[in-house]
This record gives structure tokens, sequence and C-alpha cells, in this order.
């Protein structure tokens, strides 16, 4: 009795310490997101509320007067719609092209190892770099693109690839997708390498084609990846900000302005504090929904499958 | 079991005890040295134009021992944001560099600049020695905030001499005259101007000229200052856009103006190959070429920005800066006093020799400037009847923006002249 009774506290102690251990673990992280994520989404939403530039302390409360604004402001929803094309463009020309990549290094083994390595250089190049490469590449006049295409004599063909109101956010985006296809070719790289061999000597032997294989053992395999995949292309989509800002600025005349771009330049350049956190936290909200519905429709799928 | 646990904690203990009398040390050094420290930034980043500011604040050092000057140089864009995030954090540098206008404007109505009048007033001399215009980019409400330290400047036309010669031209001094080179250049499949738009304040040149040639430099003023009758859909305005967009349909710009980038030289490229004979410009671009290519310079010249038919502005007028860089001080800084000191040093006259050697016009009267070509952009801007600082600097941030925005939108011809005055208009009443 008096020792079942010790048994008891002493697993009580041994649970209460338990906790104690798994708070005094999670305490770091758990200030470190209070301090760098809680609070700044906190205090940009109370931002999105005052006129203010920023400085000092003159901020004036006004209510919805910003949120009143930004439903009313072309701008912003021309950077939205901007977005909403990045998004859906990253899915369908990004991650096919990662796909076939992928599926064919894999293919080759071995001997891919420096096309993999060269496949890979863009994600490794910082955007500001790649930003003014392209942007001289693009050069009307001089960049190689124009000029290799008139040596062609593909004049017509041999546009203003950046200022031209038509072009610009088409332009960048062709880079974007540049730099991120070799992230998503890694990624679906180590979701092909998990699949394990013995199904696809089955599937050899059993006289399956490659066409078969890929469609019916490998795509599948790979579900999870794509649907990870399709997340994040559309959730960095649309946060978008670097390659968009060093190119073009979201320039000319707002054609290639993402949300981003427009929020920076409320903040930094017109010294609109208030109205760039109405923008950054309009943003949020937009991230925020999509990335529920898509947790949702995905979670719905996976189970059905 | 107890042991165990402290004996594991003693490393804990002994690695704590180290950093803090490491952190000790370190303070203690810190108060030894019981140097006063100044942090001064400017957006300077050139070699030689850096090291003169670095100089000047030596020659403070020596005068006043006991403070330090803790300078940093960063470049524009980079700078422009750098000051906003230290001052909307309340921790902005003792002396710091700015453009003037507007967006100093808005620190200043935070509170977080020094009043400089008092200090000026008690010594004239000092005041006095710098061009009368140079106190207009910084003075508000008759206060004045800054000191003008770096460069006048002024935009003008520069040209490709051994262009203009093959195809007969002179430099045209009405804008028909103008019209007529474009007509010449466009025929012989050169094109007239280099523009890089992507930046925006290099189209807006134009129109700024434009402004001040049809209706003089009041017009602009009454409409910044809602003055009676001021307004930016003035006909001035309207009619500035007009010529804008009759310069682009009469192909007067290298093709692809309003993507290319002045920051990477696109503009610049066009001129070096002969593509483009002409392009306007700050006064900076003759030192800019000169580095960049010195073969080229030989063909450099330069003409002031055309009258238009009809025009009230007087021809000799110009846009640009005087001061180019002015220092102020914040209201954080710990020992005013001794910063304007170190402002006084920074803009005497050894500073002042050091700019004229980096090729620049330093804004203070009676200074002697060898380089030929800085000579005739020096008497431009000392016998200008008015110098309009640049719109975006002028202009109050979130009006600088828009400004820079619709003139973009006139060149790219998707905004009418009468719609873009129209929203410089309707966002200045809301404004004020």
């Amino acid at each position: 009795m008096n020792i079942a009774l010790s048994a008891v506290s002493a697993r009580r102690a041994r649970i209460s310490s338990q906790w104690l251990v798994i708070a005094a673990f999670l305490a770091p992280a758990l200030v470190l997101l209070a301090v760098f994520m809680l609070y700044p989404l906190v205090s940009s939403v109370r931002l999105s509320f005052v006129d203010w530039n920023g400085l000092g302390n003159n901020a004036k409360f006004t209510g919805l007067t910003n949120w009143i604004n930004l439903a009313h402001d072309a701008v912003f929803w021309q950077a939205f719609g901007n977005n909403v094309i990045l998004a859906v463009t990253s899915v369908v020309i990004e991650l096919p092209i990662a796909l076939v990549l992928a599926v064919l290094l894999e293919k080759a083994g071995r001997g891919s190892r420096i096309l993999k390595i060269l496949y890979f250089l863009p994600l490794l190049m910082s955007s500001v770099a790649i930003g003014v490469l392209f942007k001289n590449v693009y050069d009307p006049n001089f960049g190689p693109l124009n000029v290799g295409l008139r040596a062609m004599g593909l004049d017509v063909l041999a546009q203003d690839w950046l200022g031209d109101r038509r072009f610009s956010l088409a332009s960048t985006i062709a880079v974007i997708c540049w730099q991120n296809v070799p992230f998503y070719m890694i990624l679906f790289l180590a979701g092909l390498s998990s699949m394990s061999p013995e199904l696809y000597e089955a599937a050899v032997l059993d006289g399956a084609s490659e066409w078969t294989i890929f469609w019916r053992i490998k795509l599948p395999h790979l579900q999870g990846t794509v649907r990870t995949a399709v997340l994040l292309s559309v959730l960095g989509s649309l946060r978008y900000f670097d390659l968009i800002y060093v190119m073009t600025g979201g320039g000319p005349e707002n054609s290639s302005e993402l949300m981003a771009t427009y929020m920076y330049r409320s903040v930094f350049s017109s010294f609109q504090l208030g109205y760039g956190s109405t923008i950054g936290t309009a943003m949020f909200i937009i991230v925020f929904a999509v990335a529920m519905v898509a947790m949702r429709m995905t979670r719905r799928y996976a189970t059905e499958v | 079991m107890a042991h165990a646990v402290l004996s594991k904690a003693r490393p804990v203990v002994g690695a704590v005890a180290l950093v803090c009398s490491m952190l000790a040390a370190a303070s203690a050094g810190a108060y030894a040295q019981d140097a006063k420290v100044i942090t001064e930034w400017d957006q300077q980043t050139n070699a030689t134009s850096s090291k003169v500011l670095r100089d000047g604040a030596d020659r403070f050092e020596k005068a006043d021992p006991g403070y330090k000057v803790e300078d940093s140089h960063v470049l524009n864009e980079a700078y422009k944001t750098k000051l906003k995030v230290a001052f909307g954090a309340n921790q902005p540098p003792c002396v710091f560099e700015s453009w003037g206008g507007g967006p100093l404007h808005e620190y200043v109505k935070a509170g977080q600049i020094v009043d400089l009048t008092p200090y000026l007033q008690k010594d004239p001399g000092y005041h006095d020695r710098f061009l009368n215009t140079s106190w207009n980019a910084v003075t508000y409400d008759n206060k004045v905030y800054g000191v003008a330290a770096e460069n006048a400047s002024a935009a003008v036309i520069f040209y490709n001499k051994d262009i203009f010669k093959q195809y007969n031209l002179t430099p045209p001094r009405t804008w028909d005259e103008l019209m007529h080179v474009v007509q010449v250049l466009n025929s012989h499949g050169v094109s007239p101007f280099a523009l890089s738009n992507k930046n925006k304040w290099t189209g807006s040149m134009y129109y700024m000229y434009l402004v001040d040639r049809i209706g003089g430099p009041e017009v602009f003023r009454k409409a910044v200052n809602r003055a009676p009758g001021g307004s930016f859909d003035d006909p001035a305005f309207v009619k500035a856009g007009e010529y804008i967009q009759q310069l682009v349909k009469a192909n007067g710009f290298a093709p692809g103006y309003n993507g290319l980038d002045y920051d990477v030289g696109a503009s610049r490229r066009l001129m070096y190959s002969g593509r483009a004979a002409m392009e306007l410009m700050g006064g900076w671009e003759a030192s800019t070429i000169e580095n960049e290519n010195p073969a080229f310079y030989s063909k450099l010249d330069f003409f002031p920005f055309p009258s238009v038919p009809g025009g009230k502005g007087d021809p000799r007028d110009v846009i640009g800066t005087v001061g180019d860089g002015f220092l102020s001080i914040s209201s954080e800084c710990k020992y005013p006093q001794e910063a304007f000191k170190l402002i006084q040093s920074l803009t005497d006259e050894k500073a002042m020799e050091g700019r004229v050697g980096d090729k620049k016009i330093p804004p203070v009267k009676n200074i002697a400037v060898s380089d030929p070509f800085l000579k005739r952009l020096q008497a431009l801007i000392v016998d200008a009847p008015n110098v309009q600082l640049w719109y975006d600097q002028e202009l109050p941030p979130k009006l600088g923006e828009l400004h820079k925005d619709t003139s973009q939108a006139l060149f790219g011809l998707s905004l009418t002249p009468q719609a873009a005055a129209e929203q410089m208009e309707a966002a200045a009443k809301a404004g004020s």
C-alpha cells in the first residue's frame, strides 16, 4: 500500500517534471515565434488602421480608411492579379519541367551527376545577381536575346522585353521559373529515390513500358510530393518579391507590380507606413486563406485516394 | 545522482562566468577609452567622395579630442531605406546626409531633426559662404534644417559631337530646332535621345524642364504650396505632357526606354555605341562617363534645355540641386553642439577643395573650378534666375512617387496629359 502510494506520487512527480521539461524546451522556440512572428503580425494589423509616415509619434488613427482605399485601389488589384498569374504559371510551367527533368535524371543514373549539378546552379545564385544578368540579356538594344533574334532574321520577335507593358510580367516570370525549377526538381528527385526499386523491376518484368511505369507507378508514388510542390509554389508566388523588384521594380506603369513590391514602394518610397501595413495585412489574409483552402482540399484528396 | 547533475552543470556555469567576465572586460574597455562617438552617415560611396568626408571628420577629431566620428557610406536606394528604418526605430545617426526637400521634411515634421537656424545665426560668416539658392531645399517654415555639402548640379542635354558634326547639326536652342534634330537623326538611323526610364526620375527631367519653359517656375511653386491659383492641372502641366508625347511619337527615344535601368548604365551604353546621340541628365553624368569611357568623353559636349514657342519661362532657368547632399543633425544626437562643428569641418575650405578635385561644384560662393566642363556648368547654375529642385525630391514623398508614376505613363503613351495632371491634382488636394 505504502509502496503503491509512493509509486503513484512518484509518477505524478515525473509527469509534472515532464511537463516542466517540455515547457523548458519549447520556451525558446515559443519566445522566438512570439517575438518574430506574432508581434510583427499583430502590430502590422494595428498599423493598418493608422495614417503614419513611420517616423516619430504623429500616427493618426483613421479607422477603416486605409482598408476602404485599398478596396478601391486599382494598382493593388492589378498587383493581386499579377500574383495570381504568377502562381498559376509557376504551377503550370515550373512543376512539369521539374518533373520531367527529375524523371530523366533519375533514369540516367550516375552518368547524370554533372547535369544534376548544372541544373541545380540557378538555385544557388542570388536573385539580385540573376536579376541584373537577365536585365542585360533582355536589353532591347544590346541584349543577347534580341541580337540573336535579329541575327536569325526574326526582327519581328525582337521585342522590348522589360519596357513594354505587354511583356514585362511574362519576361520576369520566365526568369522566375528558370530560377525555381531546380528546387522542385530536387524535391521530385528525392521523392523518386524513396521508391523501392523492386516495384520498378517487377513492372519491367511484367512488360510495362516506360510510359506506363511513369503514369501508373512513378507519378502516383510522387503524389504527396506534387501536392507539397504545388502548395509551396502557390504560396511562394503570392508572396514573391525579389526578381521583380530587381528587374522591373514593378513597372513600367505597374504592369509587373506584385503585392509585395507595391507594399515596399508604399512604405519606403511614399512614406506611407500605415497604408503599406494595410497592403501587408491584406497579403497575409490572402495567403493565409489560400493556404487553408489548399490544405483542406489536399487533405480530402489524401483520404480519398 | 545529484552530484552527477552538479558536475554536468559545472561547465555551463563556467561558460556563463566566462561570458560575464568577457562582457565586463568589454564594457570596461569602452569606458577606459572614454571617446564620445558621433555617428555620421552619407551616400558618398566612391573612394574620393567618401575620403573628403573622412578627412573632414579627422580634422574635427583633431580639433575636438575626446570625440570620435564613426562614418558609414551607403549607396542611394539602400541608403534611403537604411535612413528610414533607423529613424523609424528611433536610432538615427547623429549627423547624416540627405537630398533635402520633401523626404527630409517628413523627418522634420516628426520632430526628428535639429533646427540649425540658431547655430547659423551665431556664425553668419559661415552661413553667407553658401550660395543663396542652396538653402531652399532645407528650409521649412523659415527654419533651416540642413547645410548643403556636396555638389551643385543641373540637368543638361549631353550630346555626341561627332554625330552632330557628321549630320551638320548644331545644338538646338528652341523646341522646333530640337524637333528638326530629332528628325534628321532618325532619318540616319540614329536614335535622338538615350533614356533609361525604369528609374522614372530620369524621364521626369523632361517633364520638369518643359513645365518650367512653358509656365515658368511659379506654376510648380504655387501648385506645391497650394497657393491661390496654384494647381497641378494648370495648363502648363498638361502642355508639358503633350510635348513629351509629341517627342515620343516622333521616335525621340531609343527603343525600350521605359524598361532600361540607369543604374546598370543602359542609357550610357546607347551613347557609347553611337546608337543614340543625346541624353538629358544631371551634370554628374560627365564625370561618370569620364571614368567609364575616357575615349568617349572627348566626343562629349552639352547644351541647355531648349525654349518652347510662346513659353513664359526663362530659358536660363535650370532644373537641378544646389547641394545634392545636405548635412543635418538628428534630435536623438547627444552632442548637437559638436555635431554642428563636425558639419562645419565637413564643409570647410579644405573639404570643398577636395570636392572640386572630385569633379564636383561645391555649393559655395567664389570657388574656383578649373575643369572647363565644370566651369561652364557652374556658370549655368550661378547665372540661372531660378534653380528648381528635382520634383521627386521637393514634393512630399507620396506625391513625388505619383509624379514619377504618371510621368512614366506619359512616356508609355498610356495616360493622357490631361489625366496625368488631374491625378496629380487630386492627390495633392487629398494630401493637404
